[in-house]
């Protein structure tokens, strides 16, 4: 899947559409990938003995003041380690165009990844190992492993560092919940709620509840909500792992949708929604509910121009048994092409910049002022990358800023403490997310779509892939 | 037969004041290999072009589908493994028929229509010019955005087809909501946006229709039908065929409507054989099925070409 847009707050991502570009992207990774070496591309060692690291990520010129507080950090960076050139660049991730940027040793050596990319990344080996560098590390010791999960291998290296993490919740509109009758204080915490207050919603004239299903988004929610009733997409027989999906959760999340769709018509008329879609006509007032991420307020408030009173959030609801939730986020990761000396420059500058902020109170500080100068979110809830002596003092420097109706995130905070975190299904989990896409539609625009025999299908069509990606 | 080897007209002129040298000396023979090679000069730097940004990323493409790669680390060979993997594909088969369908719809609307808009507009007294600036209009709307505006004409709940058809008491339809209307509205969209530059061409081919021949026909009392038929088709038979050449390689490579508008759903009914690359490329970062699927589209259309062209050859100069 592809959450869009990260994140921290630091940065918006645009996702930009490519228009009839897989062949020609293509065609460049293939022209391209004969004239790489395996050295690092440009920016190695100089003859001055600086080591030089191309970091991606600079806030776009729309947000000047984190921009400049990029800009200011790399100068601090840089006077603190003399012997580091840091060259940053405002690219964002996009996996069409790393491909190709790799391939002609053109990738930056930092980048910050969507937590849904370092499982493929590190079975592809495009990114490195960072575990020897990551023990030098201040506070280490203190890094909360489940910060760690999503970019850590089953033998248990860590390929990446987080810079921002949290939940998957319930995003739900406060304005539409009050004049369905609901209590926009109580927001639903399980599935049988959710579909109630999904025909209250929808009988006011709004989409009472609405799905992502395209680019893969579609069985990203599906796993979420999979992990809301107790299940999940993957299970582990004998050394390997097979596909889950008829294990009976995934089928009573299907089931769910199937419903509210054909017995409750309270999702609405539009089955192939983006993130952006839903993200738009959530915040133009026309959705009531979602399964989203906390990030989604950024966007809701700079990119969609929603009214932060309307905006609610609740943990992600839970039935059957189900006291878990998928994290969402960003990771910062390192091109595979690094070289020694680049590894190390490049995780000083991680910690320097991502890692800082969540262990030094004046860091944080100084990040929250900037981005609020941005109008920014400040103070949206986000999991603790370290231990609760470390991350305290944190949250109190910025919550001197805190710009967010805190009020109306109290039950995403409240509910998601009891819930405990899963990361993406382990092995090939985008052709996973895409098999489920094409379950998800069928449920929600064939009246007769079985959900146990879409699944079926979704099981037929992943098993040999799943058993490809673990071949030794 | 004459022995001389320049022609006195093609000497260069510095070479024209200089005696001309005995045949077969080796002056004589210098200059006949300089007078092959400024040609060659000429063209060394489109061919390197062309070699560095078409031709080597091609080979590189034949040779990456039988390779894996991570863009890291050397590939290694794995013979015929990406092939396989295509094959073991379930989505392969849907991907081919839909892409066929597609082809079969886009000449069924697409390839018709802009020559019966080129005909009505040729016999326009009045207002062509507006007409083609209308007609070519949509060929100068980038396609993402015209692609995202027709997204928004097929919306189910405000869309501006379901709109208007609403207020005659029609609809609503799911357009692209539904696998079985889903692709037809992407051949609606494509001819929308394609149609002009074919209705150009379809212009100027009928312009060069010598007009006596419809004087005379006209003269025999021959139908607008029968002139059509008789006269206009006849003249535009090259014209046609390469036309409906190009739109069967045109239309086998469709990427941008599936992927902006649908993303290949719902259930899979527009995932066409570009959007199963991209995605082995760019989603599961399998380059080595990627550059295999490319490699046999490509072997596939020119197969297709070559036997088009075959084929239809002697109709075409008849």
């Amino acid at each position: 899947m592809t959450e869009s847009v990260p994140v921290s707050t630091l940065r918006r991502r645009r996702r930009r559409v490519v228009a009839g570009g897989g062949a020609l992207a293509l065609a460049l990774v293939a022209g391209t990938a004969g004239c790489s070496s395996g050295s690092s591309g440009s920016s190695g060692a100089g003859s001055s003995g600086k080591t030089t690291i191309t970091v991606a990520g600079m806030p776009a010129t729309t947000s000047p003041k984190t921009r400049q507080q990029f800009l200011d950090a790399v100068a601090a960076f840089e006077k603190a380690n003399p012997k580091i050139k840091v060259k940053p660049t405002d690219t964002q991730w996009d996996a069409r165009t790393f491909a190709a940027r790799l391939a002609g040793g053109n990738a930056e050596t930092v980048l910050t990844v969507p937590l849904t990319e370092p499982p493929g990344l590190i079975a592809r080996k495009q990114i490195a190992d960072l575990g020897a560098e990551l023990k030098a590390l201040p506070h280490a010791g203190d890094l909360d492993p489940r910060a760690l999960a999503p970019a850590t291998a089953a033998d248990g290296r860590v390929f990446g560092l987080p810079v921002t993490e949290y939940a998957l919740g319930l995003v739900y509109n406060r304005d539409l919940f009050t004049k369905a009758g609901l209590d926009p204080d109580k927001p639903p915490a399980t599935w049988d709620e959710v579909r109630a207050a999904a025909k209250k919603i929808s009988d006011t004239g709004a989409t009472g509840y609405t799905q992502m299903t395209v680019k893969n988004t579609g069985g990203w929610i599906l796993t979420a909500m999979t992990y809301g009733f107790g299940g999940s997409m993957e299970k582990k027989v004998g050394d390997t792992y097979v596909p889950a999906l008829l294990d009976g959760p995934a089928e009573k999340a299907l089931g769910q949708l199937a419903a509210m769709r054909w017995q409750d018509d309270s999702m609405g008329n539009n089955h192939l929604r983006t993130q952006q879609d839903a993200e738009r006509d959530f915040a133009a007032g026309k959705i009531g509910m979602m399964i989203s991420t906390v990030n989604s307020y950024n966007r809701y408030i700079t990119q969609y121009s929603g009214k932060p009173a309307d905006f609610g959030m609740a943990a992600l609801p839970q039935q059957n048994g189900g006291r878990s939730t998928l994290l969402g986020g960003l990771m910062a990761v390192v091109s595979a092409k690094a070289t020694p000396a680049q590894r190390t420059a490049a995780v000083k500058w991680i910690d320097y910049f991502y890692l800082k902020p969540a262990y030094d109170p004046a860091a944080a500080e100084e990040q929250a002022v900037a981005q609020a100068a941005d109008k920014l979110a400040v103070g949206l809830p986000t999991l603790p990358f370290y231990s609760a002596a470390v991350s305290d003092p944190v949250n109190v420097a910025i919550g001197r800023h805190t710009n967010i109706p805190t009020g109306n995130f109290a039950p995403y905070v409240a509910g998601v403490g009891k819930l405990e975190y899963q990361v993406e299904p382990p092995v090939a989990a985008q052709e996973l997310y895409g098999a489920l896409d094409t379950a998800v539609q069928a449920v929600l625009t064939r009246k007769d779509a079985d959900p146990r025999a879409e699944l079926a299908k979704a099981a037929d069509r992943l098993g040999p892939v799943v058993e490809k990606a673990q071949a030794p | 037969m004459s022995t001389s080897t320049i022609a006195p007209e093609s000497v260069p002129v510095v070479a024209a004041a200089v005696r001309p040298s005995p045949p077969g000396s080796r002056i004589a023979r210098w200059r006949g290999g300089a007078r092959h090679l400024v040609p060659v000069l000429f063209l060394l730097p489109t061919v390197l072009v062309f070699g560095l940004f078409s031709w080597w990323p091609i080979i590189r493409s034949l040779l990456l589908s039988f390779q894996q790669t991570n863009l890291v680390e050397p590939a290694t060979w794995v013979g015929f493994d990406n092939y396989q993997t295509l094959l073991d594909d379930p989505l392969l088969g849907k991907a081919v028929t839909n892409t066929l369908v597609f082809t079969g719809l886009a000449l069924l609307i697409g390839f018709p229509l802009p020559l019966f808009l080129a005909v009505l507009m040729s016999e326009l007294r009045r207002g062509a010019g507006l007409m083609r600036v209308l007609v070519y209009l949509p060929v100068a709307v980038p396609p993402v955005v015209a692609v995202l505006m027709w997204k928004w004409f097929y919306d189910p709940d405000a869309g501006l087809f379901n709109e208007m058809l609403g207020k005659v008491g029609l609809g609503p339809y799911p357009w692209l909501q539904s696998a079985d209307t889903a692709m037809a509205s992407l051949v609606v969209e494509a001819t929308w946006a394609g149609a002009g530059g074919a209705v150009l061409i379809y212009l100027a081919a009928l312009a060069s229709v010598p007009t006596e021949l419809y004087e005379a026909a006209e003269l025999d009392g021959a139908s607008v039908r029968r002139r059509l038929w008789h006269v206009t088709l006849p003249h535009m038979r090259p014209v046609l065929l390469i036309m409906m050449l190009l739109q069967v390689i045109n239309t086998f490579q469709v990427f941008t409507e599936p992927f902006v508008l649908t993303d290949g759903g719902p259930e899979d009914s527009t995932v066409t054989v570009l959007l199963l690359i991209y995605r082995y490329a760019f989603v599961s970062g399998d380059y080595g099925a990627a550059a295999a699927l490319s490699v046999s589209l490509a072997a596939v259309l020119a197969v297709l070409s070559a036997i088009y062209l075959r084929l239809t050859r002697a109709w075409g100069t008849k």
